[in-house]
């Protein structure tokens, strides 16, 4: 007859040593995938040093110049490029105004049928300028006639500044005043140098 | 009544619990040899117990030690399956101060076959010569029915090659671990960062110079020096050695305040990835002379440049103030010597007009006036007369008269008779500028927190004279073609014959320029060195200094100083020119060389 005591010895025995066992095989698998990371990293290690060396070689001065010379050529900074700094520089001109003055919008709109918005895309004149669909704003939703005798009238505007002293007044922009360049595109810059050379010229 | 019952009589009670047990009875004792064998037993279960109780004991308080005391960090005594990862290089890398990597050890395994594995030599043979071309077909053929067990194939792979071996799986076909020092910028750097042997030991530059240190470091060592200013030197340099057909040249950049190298070059060089092989463009020079390093291992006599030593000397001394004037009228004669002017003004000069104009005839009678041991003293203490102590190997000792008589004074004055380093040259030069203190040159970074080294040798006064000075003779004097626009270039010209057999050879030159900028507030110095320089027809006809390495500072300064953060200032301001004005020549009309 087992007794009580030596039964529980002998479960608490091989409990303990499957625990044992099952901790061991834990650990070795641990182990083996500890190494195996080991290796990897080693592995990959390697392979950036390797990276490292051929970016370093592909990026020597003299490969860069090479390719600079043919893609880009891009030449030394001039020591008149430099003599501005960062505070030389003026800040952007305000945004040039997107609606006509508010003082015509009324009599436009009391003479305004109601008509979709869509509608006024098309029936634009050709030759709109880019800004033609800026004032997409909720407003126009609700006035697209207003828009539309906006956009006819804003060529104008930008084709005889002479027209348009009230809004040359009223925000002193030159952007706008001046006659637009478009008619004659700007000569292409053949280098960095001449690029410079035509900013300098053009302010 | 019951209780006169005897005892025993409750086991005859049938009514008694079954769980009831009666006490025990008395331990049955054997007699005689029953007896004994149980003791025996007994005591051999005892001592056994007292066995493993030691045994656990001892197991449990290793438990506790490598638990509790050693923190986990025991190792496992038991590797299992561990294949060994390739060993860390043995080399730390060397990196430049904005961390582009300049060298760098690699593995560069060799392949090895070991014939006796091999299943099809001919099969092996084909796929091998196809996957190397230069290797022939024969060779390997032959290496692999050599019946040998170990046959190299082919050392230093590729990491490519070593893929398409991998990728061939010929069976008995192996590698070995080898490792390989990779230079990305081969000659660019090379005579900075030297090379290494087969084993991997360094053989020169830092390479040799902080070998060990290499050696035990694990991260990558940060030089001062900027890869992209190092191009910019070398690139001009070969163009004055071009334009110039000249020998060679030497040129380096330092940063006046840390005493850092920005840049050193040395032309003609070599690549350090293949020390040994041949330049196809130089085919006439030996490998010896294109190791040399100019900067360091080269002594010269700098001529002219050594002036403003001169000058510093006996401003500092107080021998010479700015309004001092000596007469450059006629050529000194001493002994068999004559010292005359190459542009000479033949009238009396200031001290201003001496540097600008560099008159031979003035700086001689100046450090006369100074005297011998004053000038050698004042030597000696920016450090002319010892060899140059650098992280490079190459330091050359400075050849200078071992008896300081007058002509060796008057000599000196003007830079003959003395050939020092260009490195040596450069440090106590940046000494004279800013601001007097001498700083030992380094080749590896400075972190900021370092502190100030270094120790003054000069006044802050005489220091603020030079750059005066300096300004001087490239606004007006002999370096006018070093001035870059905006960037307030100081300088001083320095065009020295070379000694051939016994005397100065007029046509053979050693054309140099030092020069400063920003010089009303120092903060890099180019040094230039061209070696026999020949005149062109741009030069009209000059080879000197002010035509060969002073133009080319002027360009190097423009190219460099965007990329070191120098901005340009308008030099006609009335700050700098009040910073830059020397009280002298207030009002006086200066002559244009």
């Amino acid at each position: 007859m087992i007794r009580l005591g030596t039964l529980f010895w002998l479960v608490l025995v091989s409990a303990t040593g499957f625990a044992m066992f099952g901790v061991k095989y834990q650990v070795q698998a641990l182990e083996d995938e500890l190494a195996r990371t080991n290796r990897a990293t080693a592995a990959e290690e390697h392979e950036l040093r390797v990276l490292d060396a051929e970016w370093a070689y592909l990026t020597r001065p003299a490969t860069l110049e090479a390719m600079n010379r043919q893609f880009l050529s891009l030449g030394p900074i001039a020591t008149k490029q430099l003599h501005a700094t960062a505070a030389d520089i003026p800040l952007r001109p305000p945004p040039p105004p997107a609606e006509p003055p508010p003082a015509e919008l009324p009599a436009i709109v009391a003479a305004a049928e109601p008509a979709p918005a869509a509608s006024a895309a098309p029936s634009a004149p050709e030759g709109v300028p880019v800004q033609a669909p800026e004032p997409a704003a909720p407003q126009t939703a609700a006035e697209p006639p207003a828009t539309q005798s906006a956009l006819r009238a804003m060529p104008a505007l930008l084709e005889k500044p002479a027209a348009a002293p009230q809004l040359a007044k009223a925000v002193p922009v030159k952007t706008v005043t001046k006659p637009s360049p478009p008619a004659s595109p700007p000569r292409r810059a053949k280098s960095l140098d001449d690029l410079i050379a035509q900013i300098m010229t053009s302010r | 009544m019951i209780a006169a019952q005897p005892f025993q009589a409750y086991d005859d009670n049938p009514c008694r619990p079954r769980h009831f047990k009666p006490p025990p009875c008395a331990p049955v004792v054997p007699d005689g040899p029953a007896r004994k064998a149980l003791e025996a037993c007994r005591a051999r279960l005892f001592f056994t117990g007292i066995l493993f109780a030691c045994v656990f004991g001892i197991v449990a308080l290793r438990v506790v030690e490598v638990v509790l005391l050693e923190g986990g960090t025991a190792q496992s005594h038991m590797p299992r399956f561990r294949i060994p990862s390739p060993p860390a290089p043995a080399r730390a890398d060397i990196v430049d101060r904005n961390g582009r990597l300049l060298a760098t050890t690699l593995d560069s395994p060799s392949v090895y076959a070991n014939p006796k594995q091999i299943l099809d030599p001919v099969d092996a043979t084909r796929k091998l010569v196809k996957a190397f071309p230069n290797l022939k077909s024969l060779e390997v053929y032959a290496k692999l029915t050599s019946g040998k067990s170990f046959v190299y194939l082919k050392r230093h792979l590729t990491p490519h090659e070593q893929y398409e071996v991998n990728q061939l799986g010929i069976p008995g076909v192996q590698f070995q671990h080898e490792e390989r020092r990779i230079y990305p910028d081969g000659t660019l750097t090379a005579h900075v960062i030297g090379y290494t042997g087969i084993d991997n030991s360094g053989f020169a530059g830092i390479e040799r110079g902080l070998d060990s240190t290499l050696k035990d470091r694990r991260e990558p060592l940060q030089l001062s020096l900027d890869l992209r200013l190092q191009y910019i030197l070398r690139e001009e340099l070969q163009r004055v050695i071009d334009d110039f057909t000249a020998k060679g040249a030497a040129g380096l950049i330092m940063d006046v305040n840390t005493g850092e190298i920005l840049s050193m070059v040395s032309l003609p060089d070599f690549d350090p990835n293949h020390p040994g092989a041949a330049d196809p463009d130089h085919p006439d020079l030996s490998i010896a002379d294109r190791m040399f390093n100019r900067n360091t291992l080269g002594v010269y006599e700098l001529g002219s440049i050594f002036k403003i030593f001169t000058v510093a000397m006996a401003l500092d001394a107080g021998t010479s103030t700015l309004a001092s004037t000596y007469d450059a009228s006629h050529d000194l004669h001493i002994g068999r010597f004559t010292i005359g002017d190459y542009h000479g003004k033949h009238r009396v000069l200031n001290v201003p007009e001496i540097l600008m104009y560099s008159s031979n005839i003035g700086a001689a009678k100046m450090a006369m006036a100074a005297g011998g041991q004053r000038q050698r003293e004042f030597l000696s203490r920016i450090g002319l007369l010892r060899a140059p102590k650098i992280e490079v190997s190459e330091a050359a000792a400075p050849h200078f008269p071992a008896k300081w008589r007058e002509v060796n004074v008057m000599t000196i004055a003007f830079g003959h008779g003395i050939s020092v380093t260009p490195l040596s040259f450069a440090s106590a030069a940046a000494a004279l500028v800013n601001g007097g203190v001498l700083r030992q040159a380094t080749l590896v970074k400075q972190s900021p927190d370092d502190g100030p080294r270094g120790q003054q040798v000069i006044s802050p006064k005489t220091s603020e004279q030079m750059r005066k000075l300096m300004r001087l003779v490239v606004e007006h004097g002999t370096g006018t073609q070093a001035a870059a626009p905006g960037y307030v270039v100081g300088g001083k010209t320095g065009t020295a014959e070379k000694i051939s057999g016994r005397h100065y050879a007029e046509k053979k030159l050693l054309s140099s320029f030092v020069g400063v900028f920003p010089i009303n507030d120092p903060k890099y110095l180019i040094l230039t060195v061209v070696d026999e320089p020949h005149p062109n027809k741009q030069s009209h006809g000059y080879a000197t200094a002010g035509w060969t390495v002073a133009p080319a500072t002027s360009r190097i300064v423009q190219r460099m100083a965007p990329l070191v953060g120098v901005q340009p200032v308008d030099e006609s301001s009335p700050e700098i020119q009040r910073a830059l004005m020397v009280d002298t020549l207030q009002g006086k009309r200066i002559e244009a060389y």
